[in-house]
């Protein structure tokens, strides 16, 4: 009994064995690169990207001239899925798609047009306080979607057992 | 920049401002300076900021428009040449024929809300810090 329970035990290592070299694999990839998960790596890096000019603008608060920069990325983000529209079905993979695909990169821009002190500086304090907080919050969003996809992953990798 | 840019622009906020902390502590500590090695007055000392550079244009290519900027640097200390204040005081040493005395161009009041100013974005850029700590860690959760 015990010989044959081992038998078995031995087959499906081979088995989980040749899955993962062949097919296995492919599904693995396919599960770690959804969509989803790029999305969020892209939103994640966009919000560490604003971390570091929120920082670079908070350090330079007390620069005579000094024009702060901003991070656009949720509104590139917004245009590119499309106002909730519904999208066209694809029968042909040579169809032309109706917007660019693709998630799009974060961007920093200068804003160079303004003035808030009368030394030509635009930074201001209270407004970049707030964007820390704000993106600060965001991150930990961010990073509490990813950390429930991969753990709804290992959930179903295991088996529901825990 | 790195994953630590966001920390290495607010240290590079927290050296100057506290550079300028110790200037402002040295203008108030001359107040009543009337000797200096060049003669004359104390002359109220300031300092000056520019955002810092990227050090490695190669990177700068590289990042293309992610150019975050670096934080920010000092690029002097320069002398404020405003006229020194004169003050009737015919027992002082360095009193002129008509007993008025040169004193320093350091206004108490002024330099008081130049330290605030300076305390404040001090513990902005210790706030930036710390936001930045707590999102790195945040991400090592990420699969935990």
């Amino acid at each position: 009994m015990l010989k044959y329970i081992f038998h078995v035990r031995k087959c499906n290592f081979i088995i989980y064995f040749i899955l993962f070299y062949t097919g296995g694999y492919c599904v693995l990839n396919s599960i770690l690169a959804s969509p989803r998960v790029s999305v969020l790596e892209q939103a994640l890096s966009a919000s560490s990207l604003r971390q570091q000019v929120i920082s670079n603008n908070i350090s330079n608060v007390n620069t005579p001239g000094f024009k702060k920069s901003e991070v656009v990325f949720e509104d590139l983000l917004q245009n590119a899925i499309g106002d909730g529209k519904l999208q066209m079905t694809k029968t042909n993979s040579q169809h032309l798609p109706l917007k660019q695909e693709g998630i799009p990169k974060p961007v920093v821009n200068v804003i160079d047009k303004t003035s808030f002190r009368t030394d030509g500086s635009n930074v201001d304090i209270d407004i970049e306080m707030a964007n820390l907080a704000k993106n600060n919050i965001y991150y930990n969003a961010v990073v509490q979607q990813l950390s429930s996809y991969f753990s709804g992953i290992k959930s179903a990798i295991k088996e529901g057992r825990s | 920049m790195g994953m630590f840019g966001a920390i290495d622009a607010a240290a590079s906020g927290l050296t100057a401002e506290r550079l300028r902390m110790d200037v402002i502590s040295n203008n108030i500590a001359n107040v009543n300076t009337t000797r200096t090695a060049e003669g004359g007055a104390y002359r109220r000392q300031m300092v000056v900021f520019a955002p810092r550079e990227n050090e490695a244009a190669f990177a700068q290519v590289l990042s293309e428009k992610l150019d975050t900027g670096n934080g920010v640097k000092v690029v002097g200390i320069t002398k404020d040449n405003s006229p020194t204040h004169r003050v009737y005081d015919p027992a002082h040493p360095d009193a002129n024929q008509d007993g008025y005395v040169e004193m320093p161009n350091v206004n108490v009041v002024t330099e008081m809300v130049d330290m605030i100013t300076a305390t404040r974005a001090y513990e902005a850029n210790v706030t930036t810090i710390n936001s930045a700590k707590s999102m790195a860690l945040k991400a090592l959760e990420i699969g935990k």
